[in-house]
């Protein structure tokens, strides 16, 4: 199967694609920069999917589908880029889910402040839970499962305190309706922000100091703190930038809802941002970070649950075929994870 | 009575063999002390003894009887238990609890009879001289004392042969004694006791007779009574050991360069748990100094003491004539002090990066602008390193991993040297890997010194070492035991000083008085 696949993707526009990544080789590292099926996976799955619902899913060609598609993606990108960050340092962040809620909490209780406060004052909450997360983790040295299952805890809890359980519509004018519904060429804004924070972050993790220090802490944090790595830094630095990417797909969630809802917003969110960094490239045991991958998982699973609910799969069942897909994909990945 | 024997064991790992021709006996009520440099084989023997390996070839022979173990359990069974240095106790439960795991004394055969139990392990405790509380939480004991409950739990399995690991290196000087203790127990019990330590002075304190691995082989076996200390030495080390003076080799250890303006490196009474103990040395500028003593002896963490990568108890250390105050690795490299750990594969490569990624580790600071790392300076400064350390590689942008061990470790000299530093630790930095990059590395290091850095080294080698530096500080036991120039002598010299200095009467008497 192996020697299969790799001869079969042995073809030079792989190589492109190689490059989305920083920190080449497998580990067991064979010096060959040759494609193999487990780079390229995520990208050919998500090809045959949408292979699949052009030729078989009703409506799936609809532009208001597609559009539909990017507006559920884009926070989901946002959260997962985070994610893949932690993960890249051998941790991994729980929480982000539940600060959306936090963040989208945060928008209901500020409305009378006006919307951009609120969008601010969001997007300051979900930094500061990063940031707190980043400090356990990196100061109290308490394990980023454990840290980040609390704040998963912790933030929906303060969510729903703060909404006292109750849904809060959002007004039907102002920043935030724009954003849960402009378009520029029929592309959701919000789905052109998050491909910018992913190009953003492209260049964060090849080209500067935290996502370098990032990369080397993940690939091994003793030999980190040898090479004089600010290796404290970097962790709340990356749990930081998880918190604040969180609070921003908390506003976008919102918007697109079109209210602040603790027990909606973000639930369950946390495992497709993990499902999406690992299905992208991005192994668990760290030192790797695959952006264009992550983005790629994104789309992968969104248009999944699309293709369940537009082919009428039934909701729990479809959920099912859903964690038998995002295994297969992780099987597939088990040589880096 | 010989209870356990192993004979011409021999063990190899692919092409790499661990045991060549191996043979080691243990009476009943006999402790006998296992030695060797790292590598030699020890642990691989003891894996084979206690069931965790399969040997190739040989035999062993239990009570006579030629015994073949399959797994630590069938091993345990035939009465061989081996302690390591990892407590295996649940730390939440009562001493008693852990002393009695899986074999409480039970009322009916069903409830544990708690008051029986507590009275049984206080007379367990008592007969080994442990003085502890058996009723209280293992958690709330030392680490030193959890070892020690251990060891007994191990022992009053009733195991008729005793293997133990390394017992001492989580010890304090008194729970060393109440091991002793134990272990002078188990040998009037006629147990039979292998003792596998790099403290000299213990095996000399506590063992009837000592085996000395080296490279797969047994160098030597005797016993202790007929064993002066520098021919157990030239045997760990594989020299013949050539009688020569004292005197005449040893530098007097210059207090006057202590202050001196050349002084790029100054370090005084630093201590660090019980490994570093009281150490004092200088480098100066051009001088290539070597850390020299047997393993554990203190060289690693000495130098990770002065590094920063431990936090030292005590001491102070001076670079370039700037005192510092709580030293981390990254303020060593900006002080200029940079360090190659002798662990490449988990402390110095980061494995699944490239060449150029692992050589700029140290230096990205400097090749960026706000935050942001040119790649045009990186390459640049890669380049030049690849090319003057002469690093064999497909290229910087190929992983490490493909490379060889000596070219990695060219790489990972590169890294320290890139942060501009004016004096470098190499902590064993020609440890396995070939011949042609040792002599490239050691022609690094001197040049190096000729431009004027200083460089502190250590070797498993000691010929290497008398050969490549221009002074040695020898240590033992964590402790600085002299000083010496290593100019113009051969490793014989130096030694005859080591073993010399072993014997001599300063630390003589604290391995007499343990003596039984």
């Amino acid at each position: 199967m192996k020697s299969f696949s790799s001869t079969l993707f042995a073809w030079p526009g792989g190589r492109q694609m190689r490059r989305i990544s920083i920190g080449t080789t497998p580990p067991g590292g064979k010096p060959s920069r040759v494609p193999n099926l487990r780079d390229l996976s995520v990208y050919l799955a998500l090809v045959l999917l949408i292979i699949f619902d052009l030729v078989l899913t009703p409506g799936f060609r609809n532009p208001f589908v597609v559009r539909s598609l990017l507006f559920e993606a884009a926070p989901v990108v946002l959260i997962a880029l985070g994610q893949s960050l932690a993960i890249g340092t051998r941790g991994i962040d729980l929480s982000v889910g539940s600060i959306m809620a936090l963040s989208s909490a945060i928008i209901g209780i500020s409305l009378g402040f006006g919307q951009n406060v609120g969008i601010a004052g969001a997007i300051f909450g979900g930094l500061a839970c990063g940031l707190l997360n980043g400090i356990f983790i990196a100061i109290f040295r308490i394990a980023p499962l454990i840290s980040s299952l609390a704040l998963l805890v912790a933030a929906r809890g303060l969510a729903q305190a703060l909404l006292s359980g109750a849904r809060v519509d959002l007004p039907m004018d102002g920043p935030l309706s724009a954003l849960g519904q402009i378009t520029i060429m029929g592309v959701p804004v919000v789905a052109i922000v998050a491909l910018a924070v992913a190009a953003a972050f492209a260049f964060l993790v090849r080209r500067t100091l935290p996502g370098q220090y990032a990369i080397f802490v993940g690939a091994s944090r003793e030999a980190s703190v040898l090479a004089g790595h600010p290796v404290r830094a970097t962790l709340i630095f990356v749990y930081g930038l998880s918190g604040l990417l969180a609070g921003i797909a908390g506003v976008f969630a919102s918007a697109r809802l079109g209210a602040a809802d603790a027990n909606y917003i973000g639930v369950q969110f946390e495992l497709d941002a993990v499902a999406a960094a690992v299905i992208g490239g991005t192994p668990l045991s760290g030192g790797r970070i695959a952006v264009a991958g992550t983005v790629a998982g994104v789309l992968l699973l969104t248009i999944l649950d699309a293709t369940f609910i537009m082919n009428n799969v039934n909701a729990n069942f479809a959920q099912i075929l859903k964690a038998a897909f995002i295994v297969g994909a992780l099987y597939m990945q088990r040589g880096r994870a | 009575m010989v209870l356990l024997e192993a004979r011409h064991i021999a063990k190899s790992f692919g092409h790499v063999a661990a045991l060549r021709d191996v043979s080691l006996e243990v009476a009943a009520g006999e402790i006998v002390g296992l030695l060797g440099e790292n590598g030699a084989g020890k642990s691989t023997l003891i894996k084979i003894l206690t069931g965790l390996e399969r040997h190739d070839a040989g035999d062993i022979l239990l009570d006579g009887r030629s015994v073949a173990f399959s797994s630590p359990r069938q091993a345990q069974d035939a009465g061989i238990a081996a302690v390591y240095q990892e407590i295996n106790l649940i730390p939440e439960r009562s001493v008693a609890d852990n002393l009695f795991i899986n074999r409480a004394p039970r009322v009916a055969g069903l409830f544990i009879n708690r008051r029986q139990m507590i009275s049984d392990a206080r007379a367990l405790l008592s007969r080994y001289g442990l003085d502890v509380d058996p009723a209280r939480t293992l958690r709330t004991l030392g680490l030193g004392t959890q070892q020690l409950v251990s060891i007994i739990r191990t022992v009053s399995l009733g195991a008729r042969v005793v293997i133990l690991d390394e017992p001492t290196s989580a010890l304090s000087a008194h729970e060393v004694e109440l091991l002793f203790g134990i272990v002078r127990t188990l040998r009037e019990e006629r147990v039979g006791v292998i003792y596998v330590s790099h403290r000299l002075s213990e095996c000399y304190a506590l063992c009837d007779r000592m085996t000395v691995l080296r490279d797969g082989v047994v160098a030597l076996t005797e016993a202790t009574a007929r064993l002066p200390r520098a021919r157990l030495i030239a045997a760990m080390l594989g020299r013949e050991l050539v009688e020569r003076s004292r005197s005449a080799q040893v530098v007097a250890n210059d207090g006057a360069a202590a202050g001196s303006s050349d002084n790029v490196l100054h370090v005084e009474h630093l201590n660090w748990r019980r490994q570093v103990v009281d150490v004092g040395l200088d480098v100066r500028k051009g001088e290539v100094v070597g850390l020299a003593g047997l393993l554990g002896s203190g060289r690693t963490e000495t130098m990770k003491a002065i590094y920063g990568a431990v936090t030292p108890d005590s001491g102070t250390v001076t670079i370039m004539q700037h005192r510092r105050h709580r030293a981390t690795p990254a303020r060593s490299l900006q002080d200029g002090l940079a360090f190659l750990s002798e662990d490449r594969r988990s402390e110095g490569i980061f494995s699944h990066l490239t060449v150029a990624e692992n050589l700029s580790a140290s230096m990205l600071r400097r090749i960026a602008r706000w935050g942001i790392i040119s790649r045009q300076r990186r390459d640049a400064l890669v380049s030049e390193y690849v090319s003057r350390l002469g690093v064999k590689t497909g290229g910087s942008d190929a992983p490490i991993s493909s490379l060889s061990g000596g070219n990695q470790q060219k790489v990972l000299i590169g890294r320290a040297l890139s942060t501009d530093p004016s004096v470098v630790m190499l902590d064993d930095p020609t440890r396995g890997i070939d011949v042609g990059a040792k002599a490239e590395i050691h022609r690094t290091i001197a040049d190096l010194a000729s431009h004027g850095m200083g460089v502190l080294v250590t070797s498993s080698e000691l010929e290497e070492l008398v050969d490549t530096t221009d002074r040695l500080v020898v240590l033992d036991e964590g402790r600085v035991v002299d000083t010496l120039a290593t100019a113009g002598h051969h490793a014989d010299d130096v030694l005859a000083v080591i073993a010399g200095m072993q014997t001599a009467p300063s630390s003589a008497p604290a391995a007499e008085a343990g003596a039984p």
